[in-house]
């Protein structure tokens, strides 16, 4: 991944910010992300999660979104291509398993006229 | 020259869509309430939404990003969350006024039942929505919208008392009821400054495709499209000052507005008047439509926008399906379409801080905005604004209830 030089800030400039494929689609945000080696050694962003009970961790209401909604999908911080205003991802959603929900969406919007 | 003629319809589209049914129900009532005392609010309004749309559609030009992504990477998930809700309660809301609206002019235009004419007037919004492509959305109703320049007319065709019209631009303190003026005060701020109108206008700016060349129609459009809508405001008040406040007549009604017109201008003036609201209301209830749509897919990243077929924007497209439905749900209880939309304006201004805080932010941001930042006048100008909107914010509902709503 390539990032502008000097300090990055991961709350401003990942937390939060647009996922998008190879292939342009948006495909969730940036929930939460899994941090390693907090303990001793280099922290590192290990995973980006997205969707589910990724949002236990943003508050109450986040809480409450969480205990509605499934598991969050990990994606490796490795299949990120590029920052900047959108987090850009190396392969399609698809391989990623991620933009599921909008899959689902469109096989139910297909049998609509004009669709 | 292409550009010019661009620029030109962007113009007109920007003024036929200026006026909702926010600012039907407000102008009006204000200028039977309070005659011209009040012009002064509507010039303060259009300034704000001219500054924060202009804002808005620049940092859509140059970083490609609409209002609500900038909502959830400002303000964090659970604010941003909590801001989503209320923007979609207003959109709702609003929504559900403005086919109400659309159902009244097709009563007054046909004689039908109210109820058909809601089901038939949702229907046609969505049909409309499902064919056109966002231009042609845009452009259809922001034209013919324009039959609303009716009033125009109307205000010079009534002979006001133009001195007294000055007088009303000049700000100051009502010999009336304080409460109730400080109520109207609000509530035409609110409907000058709905927030669907800058997430619509910022999600366009990302559905039309803007870039850094388009700064500067985004520039004229936001200044001399809403600049001149205003006057459409204007109008709206002096012909209700000049017609309804001397008669005691209360407008409690949506079709009130257009029989000003009539007085003025005769039948001709009439059907022009009905027409124009038809679609301004009704361009309007697709844009409120299209807001829940796009809040909610920006806020949760999914794929939006008018530019996909709707089986490439799967959830987007559902989404605003869905806000016809239960905006359509909410007027055929036969709640009045005039109070829906007071309680709409009102609780916009409660949403409105947080819609335009992250906008601020943004605008003077290097990463997304480069060598586009806010100007020290912009910052200025937004600052101040975001200040007087925090204030309407926290006064906005104890107003409404101590007032009655407007009724003193």
């Amino acid at each position: 991944m390539t990032v502008s030089d000097g300090e990055f800030d991961l709350g401003l400039g990942v937390l939060d910010h647009q996922l998008v494929d190879r292939d342009g689609r948006n495909c969730g945000k940036v929930d939460d992300l899994e941090l390693t080696g907090l303990s001793g050694g280099e922290p590192e962003v290990a995973f980006i999660l997205v969707g589910g009970n990724a949002w236990r961790g943003r508050g109450v209401l986040g809480r409450l979104a969480a205990a509605l909604s499934g598991n969050a999908v990990r994606v490796p911080w490795s299949e990120v291509d590029e920052v900047s205003s959108v987090v850009k991802l190396k392969r399609s959603a698809q391989e990623l398993r991620l933009g599921r929900g909008d899959d689902r969406a469109a096989r139910l919007v297909r049998r609509l006229p004009g669709a | 020259m292409k550009q010019f003629l661009q620029i030109a319809l962007g113009i007109l589209s920007a003024i036929g869509g200026f006026v909702d049914i926010g600012d039907l129900v407000f102008n009006t009532q204000a200028g039977a309430t309070f005659g011209f005392e009040l012009l002064w609010v509507v010039v303060i309004g259009v300034i704000g939404i001219i500054v924060y749309s202009e804002m808005c559609g620049r940092v859509a030009a140059a970083s490609k990003r609409p209002v609500f992504d900038l909502v959830r990477e400002r303000v964090g998930f659970g604010a941003g969350l909590s801001t989503l809700i209320a923007s979609e309660v207003v959109n709702l809301l609003t929504c559900a006024a403005e086919i109400g609206g659309v159902a009244i002019v097709l009563q007054l235009l046909s004689g039908l039942p109210y109820r058909f004419l809601i089901l038939l007037g949702v229907i046609g919004l969505v049909v409309i929505s499902w064919v056109l492509p966002f231009e042609w959305l845009e452009r259809l109703f922001g034209y013919v919208g324009l039959c609303l320049l009716v009033f125009a007319v109307a205000a010079i065709k009534v002979h006001p008392h133009w001195g007294g019209v000055a007088h009303g631009f000049v700000p100051g303190v009502s010999s009336g009821n304080r409460l109730v003026y400080m109520y109207f005060v609000v509530g035409l701020l609110g409907a000058a400054l709905t927030p669907y109108e800058v997430y619509f206008y910022s999600s366009g700016a990302v559905e039309d495709a803007w870039g850094l060349k388009d700064l500067r129609i985004n520039k004229i459009t936001s200044i001399i499209g809403y600049g001149l809508g205003a006057f459409l405001s204007f109008s709206l008040m002096i012909v209700a000052a000049v017609l309804f406040l001397p008669r005691g007549i209360d407008p409690q009604f949506l079709g009130t507005p257009a029989l000003g017109a009539e007085a003025a201008l005769g039948k001709i003036g009439l059907v022009l008047a009905l027409v124009g609201i038809l679609f301004a209301v009704g361009g309007a209830a697709i844009e409120t439509s299209f807001s829940g749509a796009y809040n909610l897919a920006q806020f949760f990243g999914w794929q939006w926008g008018k530019r996909h077929r709707p089986s490439g924007a799967p959830r987007f497209a559902l989404s605003w399906l869905v806000m016809f439905v239960l905006a359509a749900g909410i007027v055929m209880t036969g709640y009045d379409p005039v109070k829906i939309t007071e309680y709409s304006v009102i609780f916009s201004v409660v949403a409105l801080p947080l819609t335009f805080l992250p906008i601020l932010l943004v605008a003077n941001d290097p990463a997304y905005m480069g060598s586009n930042r806010n100007s020290r006048f912009s910052n200025v100008i937004g600052i101040v604004y975001f200040v007087l909107i925090l204030a309407i914010a926290v006064s906005a509902i104890p107003l409404m209830i101590l007032t009655n709503g407007g009724q003193g």
